[in-house]
């Protein structure tokens, strides 16, 4: 391996090796999960460390491995929404009972697969990265039924991905995205990017790919729903936004607004309208991320990178309070009258979770003001007003299903209830987020300006 | 108590210091467009003087509440906020604290109201959201239209006409649910019976006029023919909705819900001069909302102290002319104001916007003229409730707290129609070119 080509994967490879190594160190079973989820944590900073030390530079391995702008935003941010998982996995008590110590090794692996995603510039290694992300989720997602289903539906989608990289490859005689901009408007090209964006699509939880989405936030660990939520969508975007730069351009441009436009809009519509009468507090983050991830692909469908890295961004702060919300409460698969009470015990907590809700619907002066803002200034740019519409439609719509949440915690509590249990480190990551989720609203300068240098 | 006091006071005193004072402009988020552009001329001003006032009178108003620290931290948020909507320069700043206002005032209502707070709340925050989706699309699509957001260079910026009408329909459809005109005022009454009395005094006050302030500072300058296309709908709406008001407030036999509706006739009065749009009806429209504020504080406080006499908010012949001189004849200056007498605050805005509209069209002048007779009507029915029947040794007249609050409302009720040039003079520059602000 050259320099070059050791900078270009070097986020990938620390994620990868470590999550081979604490998998591996897992293995004789007498491990405490709390020090290999630590050492995750510290292992899955230093890759985030390192991506944005290693800074842009030369694609390597022929170019089929980018080291752009946006390589290296979103694998640091990949590498630091793994961290806050392995904090979570590190504060859950219930799962140190059963020490599931292999976790932490296939959130690290899984997470490599996405740093790779974000950074694929060739369509084996693209498909590559996908199975890398996708095969320790099936695992994490594991047991039960749910579980059962994103597995199959994850190996489906692989193979209908698979499917369109050989029709791309068949239109194109090349795997590299180089050979994307000189492929001619053909039915091979095209229904072989569409396949492509189905896969896509799956993992950044865009509907009608999303369909897995709700029981398996259920039936998860927040950890792995974080990881679902965030770290999968992240991924998949960054896929989708170089795919589509790589395409729009050359012989055969391809238009991705329509499509892109569409799905979201249906997303949009599904998770706003899902979240308000769902009384089980998982699927209504679950379908509140629908929703997050219908907003994130207004700007994709705007062709606006920056304003997908900052929505993201912020969006990834928020999704971490929330479940690290559900991670602080005592109830496994909490329901909307679990959180009665709740305000008047945990106050401190309550008021997080508040201000995370509030950044969930796009409440001023949270960041989630402005990146909605920003979102729909990018589609209001390439003439989508109908989607600005919708969203700010899907906006309102959204915060019923917050305020009710919220509302929730300060119903008086019933007589039966047990004192809601300690956690201290969930409770401090969801002030964490809330804290970053204000100060972003008030100088989001340097998130920005950090934010334009995403370029595909 | 005191720290919410002392805040309130402090900021009418920096709006008195501010006025005037050079705008200025931080970045705040400039790959969206959004400054942290923030300026006080004189109109500004005026209203943070308002904003100021009332919310003084409030706060000390509110002087027993449960849970203090959370009521005034909430009640500051909530004055920041409005305050944000009357210096902002920017239009991402302006919607940010626009929409920033609705949660302190939801908070305060649902959990210090009344009976009724639930759902009075639930309402009021669902007609506010509702409106925030238009006005959030018109701002996205002004701004990216425009490629700025800040309101100085907006003013220079110029829109075709088609997109003029299309963005007023907009901001207007936002604006009219929060002052709130005619038909979108469903959540008033029930928010004024159901929420805590210093927060209809400020709600009733204030910030109803942050929806007069956008259309003045916001709509008129930025879509002239925008505004002008859609003038004629909105005067009607706005002369229905003032005739309407004005009836049912000649109805109620509360007093709150009395305020309430008359607050939903004067204020589309006020729109009425603000979609008349001279030159003179802009001045009217601001020294009819200083007023209205001024004079519906001193009211809402009057109402407490009666109700704390008689027991409710109903009206009952509670005796109080012969018991209660000084409340009585408190009340019978706020009532003048309130129809709009020579030498009380309420004439002159009134004249000028009344002057206005008949110039504009004599049927729209002669309805119009129809609500002073009707204010006057539910006026002398509250007093007639207040002075009239038996005398009952248990009221006492008003108290020193209270005094010492209405008293120097209505004196400044009282100067500024005596010499309502001193809130004239402050609105010419803002009259003539409302968006030249810098």
């Amino acid at each position: 391996m050259t320099e070059a080509e050791l900078q270009a994967a070097a986020p990938a490879l620390i994620l990868a090796s470590s999550g081979v190594l604490l998998a591996a160190a897992a293995l004789p079973g007498r491990v405490r999960l709390g020090a290999l989820a630590w050492l995750g944590v510290a292992f899955a900073l230093s890759a985030a460390a390192a991506a944005i030390a290693v800074g842009t530079g030369e694609a390597a391995f022929g170019g089929s491995l980018a080291r752009d702008g946006g390589s290296v935003f979103f694998s640091a941010l990949i590498a630091i929404v793994a961290a806050a998982e392995l904090t979570l996995i590190a504060a859950d008590r219930r799962h140190a009972r059963h020490a599931a110590g292999g976790e932490v090794g296939l959130v690290l692996l899984s997470a490599a697969g996405a740093a790779l995603m974000v950074a694929a510039a060739d369509l084996g290694l693209l498909f590559a990265a996908m199975a890398l992300l996708a095969v320790p989720l099936a695992v994490l997602t594991g047991r039960g039924r749910s579980g059962a289903r994103y597995a199959l539906l994850s190996a489906a989608i692989a193979a209908v991905t698979v499917y369109g990289v050989a029709l791309l490859y068949s239109a194109t005689g090349e795997t590299g995205y180089a050979a994307l901009g000189r492929a001619t408007r053909n039915p091979l090209y095209l229904g072989g990017l569409a396949l492509v964006l189905a896969g896509l699509a799956f993992h950044a939880g865009l509907a009608p790919f999303s369909a897995w989405s709700p029981a398996t936030h259920e039936r998860s660990s927040p950890a792995v729903s974080v990881h679902l939520a965030v770290v999968a969508r992240i991924a998949a975007f960054g896929a989708l936004l170089r795919l589509a730069g790589a395409t729009r351009s050359g012989e055969a441009p391809v238009d991705w607004e329509a499509s892109l436009a569409v799905l979201a809009a249906i997303t949009l519509a599904l998770g706003a309208l899902s979240a308000i009468g769902e009384r089980r507090v998982k699927r209504v983050f679950g379908y509140l991320s629908l929703a997050q991830a219908g907003a994130v692909a207004i700007a994709a469908a705007g062709q606006a990178p920056s304003a997908v890295a900052f929505y993201v961004t912020i969006d990834a702060a928020l999704t971490v309070g929330a479940f690290a919300f559900v991670a602080s409460l005592r109830s496994d698969e909490p329901t909307v009258s679990d959180l009665a009470g709740l305000a008047r015990r945990r106050p401190l907590l309550v008021a997080g979770f508040g201000v995370v809700l509030s950044g969930l619907f796009g409440f001023p002066p949270t960041a989630g003001f402005l990146a909605k803002l920003y979102v729909f200034e990018a589609a209001a740019r390439a003439q989508l007003l109908w989607l600005v519409v919708l969203g700010a439609i899907a906006t309102v719509v959204t915060a019923v299903a917050c305020v009710r949440l919220l509302l929730a915690c300060f119903a008086p509590p019933r007589s039966d209830m047990v004192a809601p249990a300690r956690a201290r480190v969930a409770t401090a990551l969801v002030l964490a987020a809330a804290v970053i989720t204000i100060v972003l609203g008030v100088a989001p300068g340097p998130l920005l300006e950090a934010a334009q240098a995403v370029r595909f | 108590m005191l720290a919410g006091l002392l805040t309130a006071i402090a900021a009418a005193v920096a709006a008195w210091a501010g006025v005037g004072a050079t705008a200025a402009a931080y970045v705040w988020a400039s790959p969206i467009g959004a400054q942290l552009a923030i300026g006080a001329d004189r109109s500004s001003a005026a209203f943070l003087m308002l904003t100021g006032v009332s919310f003084a009178a409030g706060a000390a108003a509110s002087g027993a509440v449960r849970s203090p620290r959370a009521y005034f931290a909430l009640w500051s948020l909530l004055q920041a906020a409005v305050s944000g909507v009357f210096v902002a320069r920017d239009l991402v700043l302006f919607l940010a604290c626009w929409d920033a206002i609705l949660a302190p005032l939801a908070l305060l209502m649902w959990h210090w109201g009344g009976t009724d707070r639930r759902a009075a709340t639930r309402r009021l925050v669902w007609y506010w959201m509702a409106a925030s989706v238009p006005l959030l699309t018109a701002i996205v699509a002004l701004g990216v239209g425009a490629r700025t957001f800040s309101f100085a260079d907006l003013s220079g910026y110029r829109l075709a006409e088609g997109s003029q009408v299309i963005l007023a329909v907009l901001f207007l459809a936002a604006f009219a649910a929060r002052l709130p005109l005619f038909p979108f005022h469903a959540w008033l009454p029930r928010a004024y019976v159901a929420a805590p009395l210093p927060v209809v005094l400020v709600l009733s006050s204030v910030i109803s006029k942050t929806a007069a302030y956008a259309i003045v500072r916001i709509c008129l300058p930025f879509f002239p023919r925008g505004m002008a296309d859609v003038a004629p709908y909105a005067i009607g709406l706005a002369t229905v909705g003032t005739l309407y008001g004005a009836l049912l407030a000649t109805r109620q036999r509360d007093t709150r819900l009395l305020i309430a509706y008359a607050s939903v006739s004067q204020l589309s009065f006020i729109a009425l001069g603000a979609f008349v749009a001279t030159p003179d009806a802009v001045q009217g429209v601001l020294v009819a909302s200083i007023s209205h504020g001024l004079v519906v504080a001193a009211l809402v406080l009057l109402a407490g102290t009666l109700a704390r006499r008689a027991g409710s908010f109903s009206f009952g012949a509670a005796g109080l002319g012969s018991r209660a001189p000084v409340l009585t004849s408190l009340v019978l200056i706020a009532m003048l104001a309130a129809i709009g007498v020579p030498g009380t605050s309420g004439a002159p805005g009134e004249l000028l916007i009344l002057a206005a509209a008949f110039a504009r069209a004599p049927g729209i002048g002669a309805l119009a003229v129809l609500v002073i007779v009707l204010s006057a009507g539910y006026c002398l029915a509250l007093l007639r409730s207040v002075l009239s029947g038996p005398g009952d040794v248990r009221h006492a007249d008003i108290g020193w707290r209270d005094r010492a609050l209405v008293i120097p409302l209505l004196a400044l009720v009282v100067a500024i129609g005596v010499a309502p040039r001193a809130i004239g003079d402050l609105a010419e520059p803002a009259g003539e070119q409302p968006g030249s602000a810098r």
